[in-house]
């Protein structure tokens, strides 16, 4: 089933890394919010509901959604937070504009770094008696989908290699100015430092309106929702093959049936996908049915998924380089939707009127999203 | 009749307890997950997505405890999320299960979740981290003592006492005394509830709820799959939220951005809830409420936002006569409310669950004759985000 009333992505704010003391967490978040909100250009005034997405432990908050609800203009207004996944903040604002109770929506992820130690913070998300000892944090995670990918497809690593070479050459085009890839710390096998960034303090915002609100104030550069889909896997690493992402699998299907995609390899423009590793990558470009594993290595060779290529993957340079972490799935989505409404910067391409945002997060990929966005609304 | 309408056909409830030694966490969401399955006669297929309700994961001791839960609703490979507005979860997570079927997107919709705050060691020490670290934690708050100024300021504006507090732990104790989900059942009198200890004043052991440990599921459907597949159902027909500002210090004090003896957003999620389902005397067109108050005094401010009474205050005369008894005009927490049960992250859908069997006639020994059309609501955070609902038969 698709959506009753179709939405659209009217604003966007992308800051990835925020450097600095001189600003609060709540006064960056209000930073964010508005450089949304201005970039839709409305106020906070025309926005009936507000979505955020925190992580109670990165924050160091019992119910971190409290904190924000000054800064993203939440008072006397309807507010919901999902701290399952920033992504999950997107879908649900969506959702409401959906219904046609609501005619826009204020969405804002968070993820600041102040936590002493992050892979503590990740590893009380473990259950306490099999995975927290050994001890897990993401990192970990994503090492053993890359060990179990490495097992199951020959000459995978030298094709992760190579896509973390195409990410970190977009992210040099895309972010200029700060220096890149921060250092990652030590690694776990048989993950390197150039197949992972650092943790980085980010925050992302976007706006999103009904067709008639889209329509009253004449606004042109917004980004259509043509479909999306959701899904998650199991908690236990142990009940799931990581050499696949049968979740990912699900929720693209949700959005490409929506969106009446029958052939995705054809069907987009550009994909932003979470690439905590090249290996996550490369799962996704199999599980979205971009690319067969068969075809990995001579894809992520020839230069198909690169700038210029037949399907440009990451230009923005991906989570590879920069990377907030709880933020990095909404971080995907909003990418799409400037790159739909021409406001990318410098890694924007000629005419994207289709592209697909992937979102994954969690231990290993646990939860995964797809979200199409169109310059044209559905007839 | 509107063939966009979403109609709530399954409801699972624990029995709530101070622990459950015998059920996990992911067991405990288990439990009331079956329970709502078999209530609404469906198999796992049939649910299309999930909702998951969980307040502060602190209180059961893993951070996204959500995660855990996955098998446990069902939702391997299903769209999954997790809502969390603290004390006002459950309402929200009932609430983002309808915008599921509500957009169109899907036909069936199960939301769920459990709490193990019986069993979290001291739940007020986690909700102290639900301040800013800087100013407000260090004094040290809790619910209770932020509440019991609330009940300061309330006593201060309408003259409530406390013993007009302990006549709300009455009445809900002999309610809960027919409910058998109910934790705390014991009936107590007034003498009983004065003579408690004071935790903070003016609010005693017995005007405060227990740490509760159980689990609730709701299944929600299209009004077009319920024609579809004959099943009968209660609909929501209002859905609300609203937010206050975090900082207790701006709602006291010479000009406060609202008064803390009232619940000024709850009243404003109840105005738009009441607009939703057309109502516009709820006094008069409500049959019965469940509404959110985990120390006695903040039934009053609940009653009053929900407009059960003509002004605010009103409502400490009124229960004193009688009116939100069992048999008395609008019953108000007929299930013995979240003063005799408060499992943190459901709590909130219980009121739900609570009302959706009443306008169904399936209360059991606390059911209120007649009931066709029941509100209510929930509250999270420093009383700060709302959440409430119309339920209509």
């Amino acid at each position: 089933m698709g959506l009753r009333i179709q939405p659209a992505v009217i604003g966007c704010a992308i800051r990835p890394a925020i450097t600095g003391r001189d600003r609060s967490l709540e006064e960056m978040i209000y930073d964010t919010a508005q450089l949304a909100l201005a970039d839709a250009g409305i106020d906070i005034d025309d926005i009936d509901g507000i979505l955020v997405g925190s992580n109670d432990q990165f924050d160091g908050r019992s119910i971190s959604v409290m904190m924000a609800s000054g800064s993203v203009g939440g008072v006397d207004r309807d507010i919901m937070s999902t701290p399952s996944a920033s992504e999950h903040a997107f879908i649900m604002g969506a959702l409401r504009v959906a219904t046609g109770q609501f005619r826009s929506q204020l969405i804002v992820s968070w993820s600041p770094t102040e936590v002493s130690s992050m892979s503590e913070a990740q590893r009380l998300g473990a259950d306490p008696y099999f995975h927290r000892a050994l001890p897990l944090d993401e990192l970990s995670a994503h090492a053993l989908q890359a060990s179990a990918l490495e097992h199951a497809v020959p000459h995978v690593r030298d094709a992760a290699c190579a896509i973390a070479e195409k990410n970190r050459t977009h992210g040099r085009l895309a972010w200029p100015d700060p220096p890149l890839h921060p250092d990652a710390g030590p690694m776990r096998w048989p993950l390197t430092p150039t197949m992972t960034s650092a943790p980085v303090t980010g925050c992302v915002a976007l706006v999103m309106a009904s067709p008639d609100f889209v329509a009253e104030r004449g606004l042109r550069d917004v980004a259509w929702i043509g479909g999306m889909g959701w899904a998650t896997e199991p908690s236990f690493l142990g009940d799931r093959d990581l050499a696949t992402a049968p979740a990912l699998m699900a929720a693209a299907q949700q959005a490409y049936d929506a969106a009446g995609i029958t052939d995705p390899s054809a069907a987009f423009d550009l994909v932003e996908a979470t690439d905590a590793t090249p290996y996550a990558e490369l799962l996704a470009y199999e599980a979205l049915s971009l690319c067969p594993r068969r075809d990995w290595m001579a894809r992520a060779t020839d230069g198909s998924f690169a700038r210029g290529g037949r399907l440009p993957v990451n230009l923005s340079g991906g989570v590879l380089t920069w990377n907030p972490v709880f933020c990095t799935g909404l971080l995907r989505i909003a990418e799409i939707a400037n790159q739909i409404r021409g406001r990318a910067g410098a890694h924007q391409i000629a005419n994207a009127r289709c592209g697909l945002a992937h979102a994954g997060s969690g231990f290993a990929m646990q939860y995964q999203a797809a979200v199409v966005l169109a310059r044209e609304a559905r007839a | 009749m509107s063939g966009d309408r979403v109609g709530i056909i399954g409801i699972g409830q624990s029995a709530f307890r101070s622990r459950r030694d015998d059920a996990s966490y992911p067991e405990l969401v288990r439990e009331a997950v079956v329970l709502a399955m078999q209530d609404a006669n469906l198999d796992f297929d049939a649910v299309q997505a999930v909702v998951y309700s969980l307040s502060p994961d602190a209180m059961v001791g893993i951070g996204n405890a959500e995660r855990l839960g996955v098998d446990a609703v069902g939702g391997r490979n299903k769209p999954f999320l997790r809502i969390n507005t603290g004390g006002a979860t459950g309402i929200s997570s009932v609430a983002a299960a309808y915008y599921h079927v509500a957009s169109g997107m899907y036909d069936v919709v199960l939301t769920a979740g459990a709490d193990k705050v019986g069993e979290c060691g001291d739940s007020q020490t986690v909700l102290n981290k639900i301040w800013d670290p800087s100013y407000e934690r260090p004094l040290p708050l809790g619910t209770i003592n932020m509440l019991a100024m609330s009940a300061v300021r309330y006593m201060h504006c309408y003259g409530m006492t406390e013993q007009d507090m302990a006549w709300v732990t009455v009445k809900n104790r002999r309610h809960a005394a027919l409910n058998p989900n109910a934790h705390l059942r014991k009936i107590v009198t007034v003498d009983e509830v004065m003579e408690s200890r004071y935790i903070s004043w003016p609010i005693k052991l017995l005007d405060c709820c227990p740490q509760s440990t159980g689990g609730a599921a709701l299944v929600l459907a299209s009004e077009q799959y319920i024609r579809d597949n004959q099943r009968d159902a209660v609909w929501i027909t209002g859905v609300g939220h609203a937010a206050e500002t975090y900082w207790m210090g701006d709602r006291m004090g010479n000009n406060p951005t609202a008064e803390h003896a009232d619940a000024f957003a709850l009243g404003r999620s109840f105005e738009k809830s009441y607009r939703m389902a057309g109502i516009t005397e709820p006094a008069r067109q409500v049959h019965v409420a469940e509404l959110y108050a985990p120390f006695s005094n903040t039934e009053f401010h609940a009653i009053d936002a929900a407009r059960l009474v003509a002004r605010p205050g009103e409502s400490v005369a009124r229960l004193r006569d009688g009116e939100f008894e069992l048999g008395g005009r609008i019953p108000v927490n007929a299930s013995g409310g979240t003063l005799c049960t408060n499992a943190i992250a459901v709590t909130a859908m219980a009121r739900v669950a609570e009302i959706a069997l009443q306008v169904w006639g399936r209360a059991g020994e606390h059911q209120v004759q007649g009931a066709r059309l029941g509100i209510a609501s929930g509250n999270g955070g420093d009383h700060q985000i709302f959440g409430t609902m119309v339920i209509e038969a």
